[in-house]
Formats: structure tokens, C-alpha cells, sequence
């Protein structure tokens, strides 16, 4: 398109002073909007039409400007909810909405991490008392296990006492030999290698019979050992972990004999 | 030419839009006379009927601002649109023209407006004192276009000539005052 004859044609003119037709203004915007020389062209005439009419002004009587001002004071009371005012007032008030929803957004998000976070807390405190109740548990069950075994009038009390070889070892063992069970109690047996273990031992008419292993480190706790009906005596040795077939007996560690004869 | 310069006219037209009563007393003192030119251009020889359009003009003004387009003019060229509409309405009214004691239109009208042109040539004022540097035929199409209001059809069986003529003649025109203007 040739703007600068377009220019020329007078639609300018037209434009501005409202002579032109409704297509050739719809045309004008949108060339417009395409070609800025337009609208600076548009703007001169604008310009120099805007001039000449306020160089040649006609002042209006004054009480016409009174009535104005009067006219238009009325006017804001008659806001409707289709009036630019109305609308306004909505769109203030949509903004306070959507204001009000982020502050609430905002809240949310953070109560929500805070409660998680709390639950979460609770969550390990909660575990860490499970634990805890665990292992008392444990340890109270143990404790009532011994405390039946020590009471009870069918239990023979066997108090082993150190050898030459480990003076202070010393372990009772609780042999109820109706029912041929055997708790071991260890009262004071030293730590030993990770590689050893210590042994419990009967000895039943001069012969070893294996009663189990345990560790030093189950000192103060009842511990169920192997069965035995008969014992004259019980005996504890050092061994390699996980025990031996028969006893050594340099490094036995304590022994205790029981009324048993035969 | 003492025109406000653009900074001050979006301000103005802000102002208006936020309903400043201040701003529209400013808006009233600047272009009040300009407005009331075109006005009295249109409605001649009835000054009552003229402060009457002006008020409706500026009532309208105040009402319509929201729908002012900063894109499409000047805001003086959309009020200047207003208060030409507004005249010619009032002119094309039932009361205004029995009042103008015309019986029929639209030849009365015209030669009316043909009189008046003639009558004028003393006191002509504002745009209408620019369009005697036209040649006469040019003259009166855009006195029919512009401070009648007949669309070009109307114009061209008023005028017993061909549309494209009608058209041409009153671009030609209005290429002539905007080197007047300029």
C-alpha cells in the first residue's frame, strides 16, 4: 500500500471530524495500527485543528459551567452495577479477593509445613518411646524370668566360684532338675576376644556334656542354658566361638559341684 | 497554539477516568469555549439551545471518559465529536425544527443552510470563517457534511450530483483546510 497517497486521499481529515463511513474508519484504525505514519499524520491535523478551535473559542455564558458542575454531583449516586463506576468498585473489589485468597494461600502453606513438621516430630518421639517400652519390656521379662526361676523350691541354686586360672569369674547356675532346665546367671566373668566364647559345661559322671556358649557381656542376665537331669558338677571354659565338643579344661574359668551324686 | 501537551492530557484524562472533580473544572475552563465554538456553529441564532447542548455535552463527557480510546485521537477530537453529534441531533429533533418553523426536509433544510451561509459571511466564527477560503461549491458540501450532518448520500440527491463527486469534493476539501489549519 502507498501510505503517502492514502495520506492524501483525505481520509485524515475525514477521520478526525467524523465525516467518514463506518468501514472507512474500521480501515483507518487498522492501517493504523500497521503504519505509524499514519497515526503521526493523524495527529498533526489533530493538532491543528485542536489549535484553531481554541484560538477561536467562544467563552460560554458562566452559568453554564455552574449547571455543569451541579449536573455531574448528581450524577455518581445513579452508579449501577453496569455504570464504569460499578464496575470500579468490582474490580477493587476482586482485587481484595484475590489478595485476601494469596494471604490465605500463604497461611495455609505455612500451617500445613508446620503441622507436617510437628507430626513428623511426634512421629519420632512416638518411635523412640516404642523402643524404649521395647527394651524395658525385654529387660522386665528377663528380670521375671529370673526372679520365677531364683523363687521357685524346685531350683538348686549351684554357686560357681573362680579357678586359679581366673580368681574372680564367678556365675550361679539355677538347675530345677525335676524339669532338668538350666539358667546360667553371670555375676562377674571377664570381656573376652571377639573369637571366644565362653562355655557351660556338666559334668555327669566325670564326663563333659556341652549345656551352651554365651558371652561375658551378658553379665547380670538370666540365660536359658542347654537341658541337663544329671550333673554332679558345672564348669565353665574359654572356647572359640560357637563352643567345642569337649571342654578345654586349662582355661576353665569356674566351677561349682552339685549335691548330686552318682 | 496553547494546547496542552501530551503528558498533561494523559494525566487529564487519568484524572477524568478516577472521577477528579478537580480535573474536570480544569477540563471545563480549557475547552468549554472551544466546544461551545463548534456548538453555536451548528445551532445557530439560539444561544439558550446552545448552553443547553453544551452542559449535555460535558454531562456526557464525565459519563462517557471510560470509553475514551487514547489509541483512535486526541481527547480534544473525541469531545469535539461529541459536541458536533450532539448539535446536529438536537438540530435533526422534532422540537428543534418546529421551532425553526421548517416544514420539510430535506430542501428547506438546505436552503436553509444555503441562507445561512450567506447570512453568516459578516459573523462567520471558528471553522466556518476557514471554510469561506473554499470555493463555493466545496463550501457548501461540507457545510452540509459537517454542521448539517447529511451523510454523503443524502448530500448527493440534495445536490443533484454523483456520489463519487460528493466524495472527492469534500476530501478535496478537507485537504484545503488542513493547509489552512496548518
Amino acid at each position: 500500500m502507498n501510505v503517502q497517497e492514502y495520506i492524501e486521499s483525505g481520509i485524515i481529515e475525514s477521520y478526525v471530524m467524523g465525516l467518514a463511513s463506518e468501514s472507512e474508519r474500521a480501515e483507518f484504525e487498522r492501517l493504523c495500527s500497521q503504519y505509524p505514519e499514519l497515526v503521526v499524520a493523524r495527529k498533526k491535523f489533530e493538532e491543528s485543528l485542536e489549535g484553531y478551535a481554541s484560538e477561536n473559542a467562544t467563552p460560554p455564558p458562566p452559568e453554564v459551567k455552574a449547571k455543569v458542575l451541579e449536573a455531574v454531583k448528581m450524577l455518581p449516586t445513579r452508579r449501577g452495577p453496569g455504570t464504569t463506576a460499578g464496575r470500579t468498585q468490582i474490580q477493587i473489589l476482586l482485587r481484595l479477593i484475590i489478595a485476601a485468597f494469596f494471604v490465605l494461600l500463604v497461611g495455609m502453606t505455612f500451617l500445613y509445613y508446620q503441622t507436617r513438621q510437628e507430626n513428623q516430630d511426634l512421629t519420632n518421639i512416638n518411635q523412640r518411646l516404642k523402643e524404649t517400652l521395647d527394651t524395658t519390656s525385654t529387660i522386665l521379662k528377663k528380670i521375671v524370668d529370673e526372679q520365677k526361676v531364683v523363687s521357685s523350691p524346685d531350683v538348686t541354686v549351684v554357686n560357681m566360684v573362680g579357678t586359679q586360672a581366673a580368681p574372680k569369674s564367678s556365675a550361679n547356675v539355677y538347675w530345677d532338675s525335676t524339669r532338668s532346665d538350666v539358667y546360667l546367671v553371670v555375676k562377674n566373668m571377664p570381656g573376652l576376644p571377639s573369637d571366644q566364647q565362653y562355655q557351660l559345661w556338666a559334668l555327669i559322671d566325670n564326663k563333659p556334656k556341652d549345656l551352651g556358649v554365651f558371652d561375658a557381656t551378658d553379665d547380670k542376665v538370666i540365660l536359658k542354658m542347654k537341658n541337663t537331669q544329671k550333673a554332679q558338677a558345672f564348669a565353665i571354659t574359654i572356647e572359640k566361638k560357637g563352643g567345642s565338643n569337649s571342654p578345654t579344661l586349662q582355661k576353665m574359668q569356674s566351677m561349682g559341684k552339685t549335691m548330686q551324686t552318682q | 497554539m496553547g494546547k496542552p501537551i501530551t503528558y498533561t492530557e494523559q494525566e487529564l484524562v487519568l484524572a477524568l477516568k478516577e472521577r477528579n472533580n478537580q480535573a474536570f473544572s480544569f477540563l471545563y475552563d480549557h475547552y468549554a469555549g472551544a466546544l461551545y465554538s463548534i456548538i453555536k456553529q451548528i445551532v445557530i441564532d439560539n444561544p439558550e439551545l446552545a448552553n443547553d447542548v453544551l452542559q449535555e455535552v460535558f454531562i456526557n463527557i464525565w459519563r462517557k471518559i471510560d470509553t475514551y480510546d487514547q489509541s483512535k485521537g486526541r481527547l480534544f477530537t473525541w469531545m469535539l465529536n461529541i459536541a458536533r453529534n450532539a448539535s446536529i441531533d438536537l438540530l435533526r429533533s422534532k422540537g428543534y425544527q418546529n421551532s425553526q418553523k421548517n416544514q420539510e426536509l430535506p430542501e428547506i433544510v438546505y436552503k436553509g443552510a444555503a441562507n445561512q451561509a450567506v447570512l453568516q459571511h459578516i459573523d462567520a466564527i471558528g471553522l466556518k470563517k476557514m471554510l469561506e477560503r473554499l470555493r463555493p461549491e466545496h463550501r457548501v458540501l461540507v457545510e452540509l457534511a459537517y454542521f448539517k450532518g447529511f451523510t454523503h448520500d443524502e448530500i448527493a440527491e440534495i445536490e443533484h450530483i454523483p456520489l463519487g463527486t460528493v466524495k472527492t469534493r469534500i476530501r478535496n476539501a478537507l485537504l484545503q483546510l488542513r493547509e489552512y489549519l496548518k
